[in-house]
């Protein structure tokens, strides 16, 4: 089980770090927005990892209630931020 | 040996996401680092079901993968159409980003070691006993479900409220998206057949949801899907009821009820979104039913960047 | 009684989802949300006079499996600060959208922005305080880009993917100390935290997270261009209560949690980083040619102020002069508060009148607007720290503590900070001073000035002559503390 859940959450770092890495360097603005989408998967991916404790037992629930408000809170920031960007490629008429 | 197979399978799945989140970030074309994205979200799903975590490969397939796939998927295809597919990405070999590149190193190992240090050292093993040892008094046998509507309603009370602020504040932009062509005979057929479908299938997840994985943000997710299916085969409204005031009130009646029923709570003595044990479950299921509603219908907001269901109409658009 | 937490909360959350529904009350709405919200935080304050901390546990269940609410006389005058701010601004903005199709969508976002305030300021679960987080950053976005035009889109999108950034560190030091300790609670995470790899990279990642999002030296430079080009009436909220609340909860995640076994070098980093801030923000302000720029940089600077508190505090071991520097810092935020939107509101009444803020030109505006004028005086006279204000108090508090501390140099710098501010203030002022006509009227937007005026009033007066009061209060706070109990 510790196993499982070590090579799950260093996965979740690795995510973690990389994407968040590409959402500070200069790149086009979608793919930052990509970029901070990978680094919360990253995160979640840590946060199950030491949520489960193994295949007989059942997983800490707290953390996937955790996660599954991050899932929520992670779109409606991406939603926010390409409606934002589309502002700036064509302001409306009404300007 | 059973051993064995899991982990070789593991290594697999761990390595094909990882190979296809690095791909996703680092292709040149944005339109193939989405679909990347895209199949990167699904092996994700399929990592939680290896972690035993159903509740949230339900959520990511249908918000952290599809939804939010598809509204890369459609900015992409605005940003193409406005500004000519110009890149603005810079060379990649100053100073400042061989440090970045350093600095994330450090920090993933520091991470790493920090974070084998919390699973190897840990004295306490989570809330998860208390968890258990209380569900049956919350009202359901979910015990996601159990946290997120009852232990912890807080917190998705004012995750509803986040979800509302975010579409108040897309709305406030007067962005409208092109409409998409009336669809062709593939789409319009399996849409004709495949919405019905997912209504039903999100009004079972939202009854399931206090015994089985399901609930309120998964059966809103499903809901939203069918409601971007419509968008996409060229319905304009999206499946949105087309009153303005219709729309505006489903906006906001999760957090609404949830509000009403804490205060009224309070009222009765208890404390706030205390509920009292015999009505857990009806009180959980009423609060998910309003929540599913405006779940689905600010979802779909989102994606359409807050548009009225006419195509001309700029003027204090979809609300 | 204790439900006075709840409705803290509840009270702007009702209001805001109201505005939604019915667009055309909006602005009663707010006003009275926000007139609500002020009696709420004062009930608050007399029941933790009374009788000390109030914890709630929401939904009835304990500290570890549900989400509890703390509320202590820290969190309970920046409560009421935040409270009475947002009345003033809510008056103010009912007059100055009147004309404005804007008003439909600030209504709304203002109100969940002041619940999730609220929320954030009473929060003692870390999840939560996460959730109120970006609660708090999406609609203060939302507000940043309300006019529409470029410069505030794209200092709203700056500031959304920093805010991003900064959650995630934010949510990455919960992850660990979730992973190492078992509980989000900050009470039992307070007994049970060790130092370790796991604490000291959970406070990194936490510590970084805020510190973009209280715009602390070097990541300050999204906030120049997000405060000049919002709103006037957002401007104000944004400087004066959401940098704040970043703040609030570094003070208070260091004080409750981590302060307690790790320290170190930590202090002096941030020490460092504030004196930068502080020199390098009072150096721009001085350079700039716009109002709200000016303003702008103020904050950053006294954020800098701020920090270099936090920097004494976490050195001085657990006594009188700790207490004191507490209050201290305190009664300097507080003061802050107040007249940093006094200064943005009137901000707002010149550029509507003359159609822009540039200084160098603001001769006759000033001149033909005595209460705005005086206002703004008043507003300077805080932010440079002189005798007669709050900030004089906490400033003095601060060099105080640095001399306690044998930090010269820290010293030094505040005194040197407190300089250029006047220098930069007295630039804008000085304006007011010349050959221009005599105002013909005292006021010339009273719903706008009046409110501008009473902040600039309870910056300086109240908090600076009557704090008298207010100070033993202040102490109670800290005494009550958990840290160390």
């Amino acid at each position: 089980m510790l196993s499982v859940q070590m090579i799950y959450g260093l996965a979740g770092v690795l995510l973690f770090t990389f994407a968040l890495r590409v959402a500070l360097s200069q790149v086009a603005f979608l793919r930052r927005v990509l970029a901070i989408n990978v680094a919360g998967a990253g995160l979640f991916l840590v946060f199950i990892s030491a949520a489960y404790k193994g295949a007989g037992q059942p997983a800490d629930p707290v953390p996937h209630a955790l996660v599954l408000t991050g899932i929520v809170v992670a779109f409606s920031a991406t939603a926010l931020a390409i409606a934002l960007a589309r502002r700036l490629h064509r302001p409306s008429d009404d300007d | 040996m059973e051993a064995l197979i899991w982990t070789v399978f593991d290594f697999l799945l761990i390595t094909a996401m990882l190979a296809l989140g690095w791909s996703a970030l680092s292709t040149h074309s944005l339109r193939r680092g989405i679909a990347l994205f895209i199949a990167f979200g699904l092996l994700l799903s399929l990592v939680w079901v290896r972690l035993r975590a159903p509740d949230i490969a339900l959520a990511e397939a249908a918000i952290g993968t599809g939804l939010t796939g598809a509204l890369l998927l459609a900015a992409l295809r605005d940003e193409e159409s406005a500004a000519g597919a110009a890149s603005t990405e810079k060379p990649k070999n100053t100073i400042a980003d061989y440090l970045l590149i350093a600095a994330t190193v450090i920090l993933a190992l520091i991470l790493g070691w920090a974070l084998i240090d919390a699973l190897m050292n840990r004295q306490y093993s989570g809330l998860a006993n208390e968890v258990f040892t209380q569900l049956d008094r919350s009202g359901v046998t979910n015990p996601v479900t159990a946290v997120l509507l009852n232990f912890r309603a807080y917190d998705t009370f004012l995750e509803l409220a986040v979800l509302l602020v975010a579409v108040l504040g897309i709305r406030s932009l007067n962005v409208s998206r092109r409409p998409y062509l009336k669809a062709g005979l593939v789409l319009s057929g399996l849409t004709v057949w495949l919405v019905p479908v997912l209504i039903v299938i999100s009004a079972y997840l939202l009854w399931v949801g206090a015994h089985a994985p399901g609930g309120a943000f998964q059966s809103g997710a499903v809901l939203a899907a069918a409601g971007v299916l419509l968008r996409l085969s060229g319905y304009h409204g999206a499946g949105l009821p087309a009153r303005i005031v219709i729309r505006r009130a489903l906006m906001i009646v999760g957090v609404l009820v949830f509000a009403i029923i804490g205060l009224g709570l309070m009222v009765l003595g208890r404390g706030f979104l205390e509920y009292p044990l015999a009505w857990s479950g009806s009180l959980i299921l009423g609060i998910e039913t309003a929540a599913t509603l405006s779940i689905a219908v600010t979802l779909i907001m989102a994606f359409l960047a807050g548009e009225t269901g006419r195509a001309g109409n700029q003027e204090d658009s979809s609300c | 009684m204790i439900d006075a937490l709840i409705w803290v909360i509840l009270i702007p959350l009702l209001g805001g989802l109201v505005a939604v529904l019915f667009p055309r009350i909006a602005g009663i709405t707010g006003i009275l949300s926000t007139a609500g919200m002020v009696f709420a935080c004062l009930v608050l304050i007399k029941l933790v006079a009374d009788s000390g901390p109030q914890v709630y546990l929401v939904g009835g269940w304990s500290a570890g499996l549900g989400i509890s609410l703390y509320a202590d006389g820290l969190s309970s005058l920046f409560l009421l600060m935040t409270a009475m701010i947002a009345l003033a601004v809510s008056i103010y903005a009912s007059s100055y959208f009147r004309q404005s199709h804007l008003r439909l969508h600030y209504w709304p976002l203002w109100l969940l922005l002041l619940s999730a305030l609220s929320a954030l300021l009473l929060a003692s679960d870390l999840f939560n305080i996460y959730v109120t987080l970006e609660l708090l950053g999406i609609s203060a976005v939302a507000l940043t880009a309300l006019d529409g035009k470029r410069p505030a889109v794209e200092a709203a999108v700056r500031y959304l993917v920093l805010g991003l950034l900064g959650s995630l560190g934010f949510l990455a030091g919960v992850a660990l100390l979730y992973a190492a300790y078992g509980s989000l609670d900050l009470a039992t995470l307070a007994t049970r935290i060790q130092p370790g790899a796991a604490s000291w990279a959970a406070a990194a990642l936490m510590t970084a997270g805020l510190m973009i999002k209280t715009a602390l030296f070097p990541m300050h430079f999204w906030l120049p261009p997000a405060h000049a080009n919002a709103p006037a009436p957002v401007s104000a909220a944004l400087s004066a209560l959401v940098v704040k609340a970043a703040f609030y909860l570094v003070l208070r995640l260091w004080l409750d949690l981590f302060g307690v076994s790790l320290s170190g070098g930590v202090s002096t980093l941030i020490g460092l980083l504030g004196a930068a801030a502080v020199l390098w923000g009072s150096w721009c302000a001085l350079q700039a040619e716009r109002l709200k720029v000016l303003a702008a940089y103020s904050t950053v600077a006294q954020i800098g102020y701020l920090f270099i508190f936090l920097a004494l505090i976490l050195e001085m071991p657990v006594g009188i002069p700790r207490d004191e520097a507490i209050a201290g810092l305190m009664l300097m935020a507080l003061s802050h508060g107040f007249a940093k939107s006094a200064f943005f509101l009137s901000t707002g009444i010149i550029q509507q009148r003359q159609g822009h803020d540039r200084i160098k030109e603001l001769a006759g505006a000033v001149q033909g607007m005595p209460v705005t004028t005086f206002t703004l005086a008043l507003a300077g006279i805080a932010l440079i720290g002189l005798p007669i204000s709050g900030a004089f108090l906490g400033k003095w508090q601060l060099i105080d503590g640095a001399l306690y501390l044998h930090d010269w140099l820290l010293a030094l710098v505040v005194l040197a900070g407190s300089l250029l501010a006047s220098a930069y203030i007295f630039r804008v002022l000085g304006q007011a001073f010349g050959n221009s006509p005599y105002p013909t009227k005292v006021l010339s937007i009273g719903m706008q000035e009046i409110p501008a005026m009473v902040l600039a009033l309870i910056a300086t007066l109240v908090l600076g002559l009557a704090s008298g009061p207010i100070w033993p209060f202040l102490e109670v706070t800290v005494m009550s503390g958990r840290a160390g109990m």
